[in-house]
């Protein structure tokens, strides 16, 4: 069973510049494991501050994360990172792959974490490559990949230690249209075949077509739900 | 630890990497010869013999003792043989710029005065019994390719000879030796043959002796021979200074100054601008990697990993760094020990020297990758990432 996702009352305050600024209001969200969510809202409602706090990249100020069984608020610094090596991808606006390391090296990075051989690390990083359709792209360095290539190459780096939890922000953000489809195509391939549970952060109504619900966000509190799948039945 | 990672990023700015490695390793060089230079003259001054004492002017050492002083000197109790030196000063007609020293000397006592020294070639017998022969170094013997038998002319500084052609001696022996108090480069003729050409008109020059070497007999206390020898002479007609060997060394050595002391400074300020440098290469590699190591921080990795990844690069330039400056010191050994055998026989780079030109690098690596590597480790990965833009 993929992890769900519950946010109880999860606020979230940062201070710029001698001003405190309120990003999460006491949220209540929870999501089903195994489903595509798309993440919108307008700029400042807090997507990327969510993300972050599910991905256990930041810490809430009140309020409770729970990703699967693990109260993200019981964890320290180290503890979030280990969790984080097992149990979520992530997938970035700007691909963010070292620029110094192959692609099969950028996707082999987070399994040096994982009690894994060097050989047992290079065939899982060459799986994961040939699931995004790169596996004749194995020894190249990022510059010499397109920004369709690179952001996939990212996301077979998020899905190489088989977390159960994928979160993207603003992945296609960067990407011309047709490219952009190619990758939204494989996160929800990911979605369906290997009951991923995928938070996606997007300003692209379209991009957001491709998940099964759409969680809006507005100034730090929960909007309005969309059901894609509920709205696909109906048409 | 991602050491894929760490070397990709040495290598990933070859020319800065590169500079980097090459300051160290000149820094490295550098103290290394200073430290060799050092340990070479506390090796000089170790290895001075005690039963050896000097006897020169109480006024300096550039002015000539009386002739008749050795008489005198013979009749302090416990000293079982003296020598004279002369410096001669003379210059090699075919090699006008090199240097190595020549002395008039006694060679009745000299040898069985000095057993660190063995002859290697030739025959000291008949060195001593030839007025014009002489004794050479064997690395000088080796840098001008003498052999035995041989006649070489040196043209004199100090004493000319009055037909205006240099002084040949011819040589008889080539010796070597196992002290770093005695070099292997000198020269050394008959004192006899030096005053002879002076008082028959056949060369110019000061009339007198250098220094008298003493040789105290065992189970003499050398301080009562010095005490003695400066006694005999306290109302003159010139006064003397009597010392040991090590401190006739000691006090020849800060003619220049206070060396060490002198060579410590300029190591240490090598040290200090070397430690800016590498500061400044692993300030600019951890500002430039702010959002790599926001990317390793996302995937789990933790901020002591990351702090040790800038640690650790700072190590791995000054390591090369290290390496490269051991390998030139080791290169430049030979050459620098032949240009310094004249007044620093014991100069010499051995395990200590490289020991410490390696925990000096090392030592620089460590500092200079603690200030960048506790700002990876403090760096939030949200921050990091927000960087990106």
């Amino acid at each position: 069973m993929a992890s769900a996702i519950i946010l109880r009352s999860v606020t979230k305050t940062y201070t710029r510049a001698g001003e405190s600024l309120r990003v999460l209001d006491e949220l209540d969200l929870q999501m089903q494991g195994g489903t595509f969510y798309a993440l919108m809202g307008p700029s400042g409602s807090g997507k990327t501050t969510l993300l972050n706090l599910v991905g256990g990249l930041d810490t809430a100020d009140a309020g409770e994360v729970i990703v699967g069984d693990t109260d993200l608020g019981t964890l320290d610094g180290s503890q979030l990172a280990a969790w984080r090596a097992r149990n979520v991808g992530f997938v970035f606006q700007g691909f963010n792959l070292l620029p110094v390391l192959t692609a099969r090296e950028n996707v082999e990075l987070p399994l040096l974490l994982a009690p894994l051989s060097k050989a047992e690390r290079r065939a899982q990083a060459e799986r994961a490559l040939e699931l995004v359709g790169l596996s004749d792209r194995m020894d190249h360095k990022p510059r010499e990949l397109s920004g369709g290539q690179e952001q996939r190459v990212a996301i077979a780096r998020a899905i190489a230690s088989d977390p159960e939890v994928l979160l993207a922000d603003e992945p296609t953000g960067d990407l011309d249209r047709t490219t952009a489809g190619t990758v939204l195509d494989l996160l929800q391939r990911l979605n369906r075949e290997l009951k991923k549970t995928i938070l996606m952060v997007t300003h692209d109504p379209q991009a957001a077509t491709y998940a099964d619900q759409v969680i809006h966000l507005d100034k730090g509190k929960l909007g309005r739900i969309d059901d894609n799948r509920a709205a696909a039945k109906r048409s | 630890m991602p050491w894929q990672l760490l070397w990709r990023n040495v290598l990933g700015h070859p020319v800065r990497s590169l500079l980097t490695v090459g300051a160290v390793a000149v820094a490295v060089f550098l103290v290394c010869m200073l430290q060799a230079v050092t340990s070479g003259l506390s090796r000089t001054l170790d290895a001075a013999a005690a039963n050896r004492l000097l006897v020169q002017s109480a006024v300096s050492l550039f002015v000539d003792l009386p002739l008749a002083y050795q008489q005198k000197l013979a009749s302090i109790p416990g000293i079982d043989a003296i020598c004279k030196w002369q410096w001669f000063g003379g210059r090699y007609e075919q090699d006008k710029g090199g240097f190595f020293p020549q002395f008039g000397i006694d060679p009745e006592t000299f040898l069985v005065s000095y057993p660190e020294m063995t002859v290697v070639d030739g025959d000291y017998a008949a060195f001593q019994k030839e007025r014009t022969a002489c004794m050479v170094g064997s690395d000088t013997a080796t840098k001008y390719g003498w052999k035995v038998g041989q006649t070489v002319p040196i043209t004199g500084t100090i004493f000319q000879r009055t037909d205006g052609r240099p002084w040949e001696f011819t040589v008889r022996a080539i010796y070597t030796s196992t002290s770093a108090a005695v070099d292997k480069i000198s020269l050394y003729f008959h004192y006899d043959y030096l005053r002879e050409s002076v008082e028959q008109g056949g060369a110019t020059g000061p009339e007198g002796v250098g220094v008298y070497m003493l040789r105290v007999t065992p189970g003499t206390d050398p301080l009562t021979v010095q005490q003695a020898a400066d006694a005999l002479f306290e109302n003159g007609p010139q006064r003397v200074q009597t010392t040991t060997e090590a401190e006739f060394n000691r006090q020849f050595i800060s003619m220049l100054g206070d060396v060490p002391t002198l060579l410590r400074l300029i190591g240490g300020a090598v040290l200090f601008a070397i430690f800016f440098a590498v500061l400044n290469t692993m300030l600019m590699a951890g500002r430039e990697r702010t959002r790599d190591l926001g990317i390793m921080k996302a995937l789990g990795f933790t901020d002591r990993t990351a702090g040790l990844l800038l640690l650790a690069e700072s190590l791995a330039l000054c390591a090369i760094g290290a390496a490269l400056g051991l390998l030139l010191g080791l290169l430049a050994e030979a050459p620098f020990a032949m240009m310094t055998a004249a007044f620093l026989p014991g100069f010499g780079f051995d395990r200590d020297t490289a020991l410490l030109g390696a925990m000096v690098a090392l030592g620089v690596g460590m500092i200079a990758g603690i200030l960048p590597g506790l700002r990876a480790a403090r760096l939030t990965t949200v921050d990091a990432l927000r960087e990106v833009g």
